[in-house]
């Protein structure tokens, strides 16, 4: 058998991971908070010369198809609202992380960007099936976030995943989160976690990447938020995945508690996830590098 | 030779030997496999959801989403090149429809779809005589249209045939 990293070396490897820019810090902490206004988020797109770019730059792609073109800040962040900001912030500051190729779970490129995209969509579509009130754009965000400790931990599971694969297989683990504990004594959740702390991530936030899995562990005042990531993250995956632990997780029954989704409502979900997807990916792809 | 790419709720076929018909990472979502042997062709259709109901608007658009109108449109394609248009003489086969771990089976679209495809098979005379469905995990499906050779794979999975 391989030698695999230990716990510790991972951890130390977390440490190294470079700090989120200090625009999509502050995003993060100003969207995760309730009281802010519009016109904040505005302020940091307009102070930040390479975001504001891009902001414009997606906001009059093809993909959105506006008849006139955007030129001011303020109407590009009104139009693509403030999660959209908050994820193209993250994506360009932690760009080497979201598109590596994920070795650890036999994903290609951009794979774990696209699921955190299909779980962002999905994640904000269920917040409104919430059945109380729930910030929709922070679950949007949480969405982009939540599986980033796979990033992390897949350079320490190459070659690995016919053997988890084979484990949950033969039940000796429950889910593929198991398999990487058994592994490296930790799981992705856990790792995520580390970094989140790391990058000082609005609780809210970290405990959508701790709990994603297991959203019955999550603190009380989180709960309705990681539930709505819980199902957004499974919902990404029923759409298409291309790593080795899609669908190797359980769904918790428990989100009734907090959510009414009918099979319908779910398919329309779906529906949604598959559509928007299309047309994010294509904005953010086709304004790269110009 | 080239490769057909068929993305989620999309259809295609081919008759040219050398080509192959191939969709990604299916989760929930059922590929249907038609192979015309009369006329060498092989189709297939990339279907998302069970019924078209709940978007009639997306039909226009994008048929092959949903099994009710997504199985019509690709026999429609492929009688354009010379098959059946009833798909009679058709060899058909299915794969995909996972799902998440869920004993309740809640979230179970993958049952859905593969019923619903089911159904408007039967409607047309057809069986599946082959399926690889259900289970938990996704499947990526290629097909030779040479020799009608379906390769399934899934990360971190040997390849395996269907």
């Amino acid at each position: 058998m391989k030698q695999r990293a230990t716990k510790e070396e991972i951890l130390a490897a977390i440490k190294k991971v470079p700090l989120l820019s200090p625009s999509a810090s502050r995003l993060l902490e100003l969207t995760a908070s309730s009281d802010h206004k519009l016109s904040e988020v505005i302020d940091i797109v307009r102070c930040d010369a390479a975001l504001t770019a891009r902001v414009l730059k997606i906001v009059n792609s093809v993909a959105y198809g506006l008849v006139h073109e955007v030129s001011t800040v303020d109407r590009a962040v009104g139009y693509l609202g403030e999660r959209m900001i908050a994820g193209i912030a993250l994506e360009d500051s932690a760009a080497a992380l979201f598109h590596k190729e994920l070795k650890g779970y036999n994903g290609p490129k951009s794979e774990l960007w696209n699921h955190d995209l299909r779980t962002a969509i999905a994640s904000r579509e269920i917040a409104k099936h919430a059945k109380q009130p729930i910030n929709q754009d922070l679950a949007f965000t949480a969405g982009i976030l939540h599986a980033v400790g796979k990033a992390v931990l897949s350079d320490f599971l190459t070659q690995s995943a016919n053997e988890v694969l084979a484990e949950i297989d033969d039940n000796e683990v429950t889910d593929y989160l198991a398999g990487e504990r058994n592994l490296v004594g930790l799981d992705h959740t856990e790792a995520g976690y580390e970094l989140a702390k790391s990058w000082e991530l609005p609780d809210s936030l970290a405990a959508a990447i701790r709990y994603h899995h297991n959203p019955a562990d999550t603190p009380e005042e989180h709960r309705l938020l990681v539930y709505a990531v819980h199902l957004g993250c499974i919902v990404a995956m029923m759409c298409g995945s291309q790593s080795s632990d899609s669908l190797q997780y359980h769904l918790d029954k428990n989100y009734t508690q907090y959510y009414d989704l009918t099979s319908e409502q779910l398919a329309m979900v779906m529906l949604e996830v598959n559509e928007m997807f299309d047309t994010l990916q294509s904005a953010m792809t086709d304004t790269k590098g110009k | 030779m080239s490769n057909l790419i068929l993305g989620v709720g999309e259809f295609g076929a081919s008759k040219t030997p050398g080509d192959i018909v191939k969709t990604f990472a299916l989760g929930s979502c059922v590929a249907v496999i038609f192979m015309c042997p009369k006329t060498r062709t092989v189709g297939m259709v990339h279907v998302a959801l069970p019924e078209s109901k709940i978007n009639p608007d997306k039909v226009k658009t994008r048929p092959g989403y949903f099994a009710d109108t997504g199985i019509p449109a690709l026999l429609k394609l492929m009688a354009g090149m010379g098959c059946d248009p009833k798909g009679r003489g058709f060899i058909v086969k299915l794969a995909g429809g996972a799902k998440i771990m869920d004993p309740n089976n809640t979230f179970n679209i993958g049952k859905r779809n593969a019923l619903s495809i089911k159904k408007v098979l039967w409607k047309y005379g057809l069986g599946s005589v082959a399926e690889d469905l259900g289970a938990t995990h996704s499947r990526t499906v290629s097909v030779a249209v040479s020799t009608g050779e379906i390769i399934l794979s899934s990360p971190g999975r040997s390849d395996w045939k269907l």
